[in-house]
């Protein structure tokens, strides 16, 4: 089948001439202070939430007031011990806080970037998700943020801009349709100190 | 999927007659769109993007036999299992085939219009296997036993009265329930469907033929979890989606989800490489990716028609259409409907079957005007025409209508005599069925009613 397919693709071609491949696209820089800038606004703008946080200790004074209002966590894989809530570990389908130790942030879109290495449904099934990135890792441009994770590549790399929404019904935005219906973006100064 | 593109014109006669609601609902949501899709292109050198994005498409398209042997390769590599299907027929076997292997009893689909396009639904229901459409809008008409209306929300055509009965009908939800109410009952019988389901079904809308990358774009969080949760998962990707280099993701994801919504991005982006990898808490232990032609190698050689084959799927053309807004996508009787189904649907079924879709266009030119990889439409609306006219394919009464309306404009006097003997028939002559020309035009509509004097006696007259 996939002979017959591509042997039917080049007679297809057989006359076409050839178009050439263009140059990547590349958008301007942006420094990182009006990276980490514009990434909070976009964010707040797509219906998310985000934070900066000092170093760690600040990162972990702010955990504990955050966490009180939850009964329990579920968390990723990969999250620095320092970072885990004083809250009892549920799983995913059971916590009503999902935390993850994002790849990085990208400022034009607002996203977060998570990935599989954590375990995904932990990113997904808790109705608010919580993603420390450390600051360094907020790139100004997408294509800056490809070019970084193009080299270790995991089963999924996720973006996720905002809360899960949907205007199916009637054309009414709802959030919280599938996914997280609350998404807070912690941005941690020098998570290593 | 059963094409019905014949009866366009008495089903979009038949949907402005006894569904009005279907008008305004998708005349608001699509104007909407619109609204947002223009701000988010101003936002950027939109220009430039749509150049560059139809550039790269035309090399992927100019070299589809080595990029679809690369994409193979780099799939294989990240552990994906690639598979071909030359056709409809073919796609469901290897489906059904992925399931029976599997144990499968039941799927989650992640909306995919290429599935629609293949019959997988039906075919896996057959088989016995229950399949749980999990995009809200794709949920709702699945309920509904429709086809969807639009390539992005499939259930425009539906206002918010009409989903709360259907959901008062099914669950017992109040007729007055609020839509997040009626989202987080669906939520409730989605979300056991993902934890349930032994295998979700997605579609892609783009593969990189470097990484072995299969993106995919969308804003509840389904077809993250339909790609995640189950332990099979299968990708059903037309053979043009290819990119040819992971960087060309950044420009394409962005436009594709400001041509959409409006959005700067999809709310989640999937970028995946295969199965779980080893230490990785979750995720599917089995991947397969299932390049589908149907129609589209012939579209290719097709010296017109192949650029339609850059299409991203972002409906940008439905939504700047004054025809498609009218009547939403069911008339089209095809899975794409709107400007591009109009030009896709002949290639990828042949013109005989949807012979009056080219037609369906006022060729006001703003499908290309929004359109990201600048398809030229309203030029491959014509060539679909010219062909119609040239295969012979019209009503034998259209060809002598306009025979005979071409004799009498070029005859000055006969003209005068025609407008005549029109003006003095009888009022009930052209209201009903005596000239069976009109009846098509009649059946649905109020009669013609002659103005007593003709233009040319009014224009004497000084109007």
């Amino acid at each position: 089948m996939k002979e017959r397919i591509l042997s039917r693709v080049r007679r297809a071609l057989e006359h076409r001439p050839k178009a050439e491949l263009p140059e990547p696209l590349t958008p301007p820089k942006l420094s990182p202070e009006e990276a980490l800038r514009l990434f909070q606004e976009r964010l707040s703008g797509n219906g998310g939430e985000a934070v900066r946080l000092g170093g760690l200790e600040e990162a972990k004074t702010w955990l504990a007031e955050f966490a009180r209002a939850f009964s329990g966590a579920a968390v990723g894989k990969t999250l620095p011990d320092a970072l885990r809530p004083d809250l009892p570990e549920m799983s995913p389908e059971e916590a009503p806080l999902g935390l993850s130790w994002a790849l990085g942030a990208v400022a034009e879109t607002g996203s977060v970037i998570v990935g599989s290495e954590e375990g995904r449904r932990v990113q997904l099934l808790p109705p608010t998700h919580l993603a420390f990135i450390p600051q360094g890792k907020v790139f100004g441009t997408l294509a800056e943020a490809l070019a970084e994770l193009k080299d270790r590549l995991p089963s999924a790399i996720a973006l996720h801009s905002g809360p899960s929404k949907s205007a199916d019904i009637g054309q009414v935005m709802v959030r919280g349709v599938h996914g997280p219906g609350r998404l807070i973006a912690a941005i941690v100064a020098d998570p290593t100190d | 999927m059963q094409v019905k593109s014949k009866d366009y014109p008495k089903e979009s006669a038949r949907i402005l007659r006894e569904e009005p609601q279907v008008r305004e609902s998708v005349t608001g949501a699509t104007l909407n769109f619109d609204r947002n899709r223009r701000a988010a292109y101003a936002e950027v050198e939109a220009e430039r993007w749509r150049d560059w994005a139809e550039g790269v498409k035309n090399h992927v398209l100019t070299h589809l036999d080595t990029y679809l042997e690369q994409a193979e390769q780099s799939l294989s590599a990240a552990g994906v299992r690639v598979h071909w299907a030359e056709d409809a027929e073919q796609a469901q076997r290897i489906v059904a085939e992925i399931a029976r292997s599997g144990g499968v009893k039941k799927v989650v689909k992640a909306k995919t219009m290429v599935s629609e396009e293949l019959g997988i639904n039906p075919m896996l229901e057959a088989m016995g296997i229950e399949a749980l459409e999990t995009d809200l809008g794709e949920y709702i008409i699945q309920l509904l036993e429709q086809p969807p209306s639009h390539i992005v929300g499939p259930a425009i055509h539906l206002n918010l009265e009409q989903i709360r009965k259907l959901f008062h009908e099914r669950f017992g939800t109040p007729l007055d329930a609020t839509p997040d109410s009626l989202a987080s009952v669906a939520r409730k019988i989605l979300r056991e469907g993902f934890l349930k389901a032994d295998m979700g079904i997605s579609g892609g809308n783009f593969v990189v033929a470097e990484t072995g990358t299969l993106a995919l774009i969308e804003n509840e969080g389904n077809i993250r979890l339909s790609t995640s949760a189950p332990r099979i998962h299968v990708a059903l990707v037309g053979i043009e989606k290819l990119l040819p280099r992971f960087s060309d993701l950044a420009v394409f994801l962005s436009l594709t989800a400001r041509a959409a919504t409006g959005q700067r991005l999809g709310t989640f982006v999937s970028l995946l490489h295969g199965p779980r990898k080893p230490g990785e808490p979750d995720g599917p232990e089995e991947v397969h990716v299932v390049f589908v032609d149907n129609g589209r190698s012939s579209v290719l050689a097709d010296p017109e028609a192949w650029e339609t084959l850059r299409c991203v799927r972002c409906a940008a053309c439905l939504n700047a259409c004054p025809v498609y807004r009218q009547t939403g996508g069911h008339p089209y009787g095809y899975v794409y409907s709107g400007p591009i189904g109009a030009v896709l649907a002949p290639g990828l079924v042949g013109l005989e079957e949807t012979q009056p879709l080219p037609y369906a266009s006022s060729l006001c030119g703003a499908c290309y005007e929004v359109c990201p990889v600048k398809i030229p439409i309203p030029r491959l609306l014509l060539a679909w025409r010219n062909r119609a006219v040239e295969e012979g394919m019209l009503p034998w009464v259209e060809k002598a209508a306009i025979t005979g309306y071409a004799f009498t404009m070029t005859h000055p006097r006969l003209y005068k005599l025609a407008s005549k003997a029109l003006r003095l028939l009888p009022a009930t002559a052209l209201d009903n069925t005596v000239l069976p020309v009109l009846k098509a035009w009649t059946e649905g509509r109020a009669g013609l009613e002659p103005s007593p004097k003709s233009f040319r006696e009014l224009w004497e007259e000084g109007l």
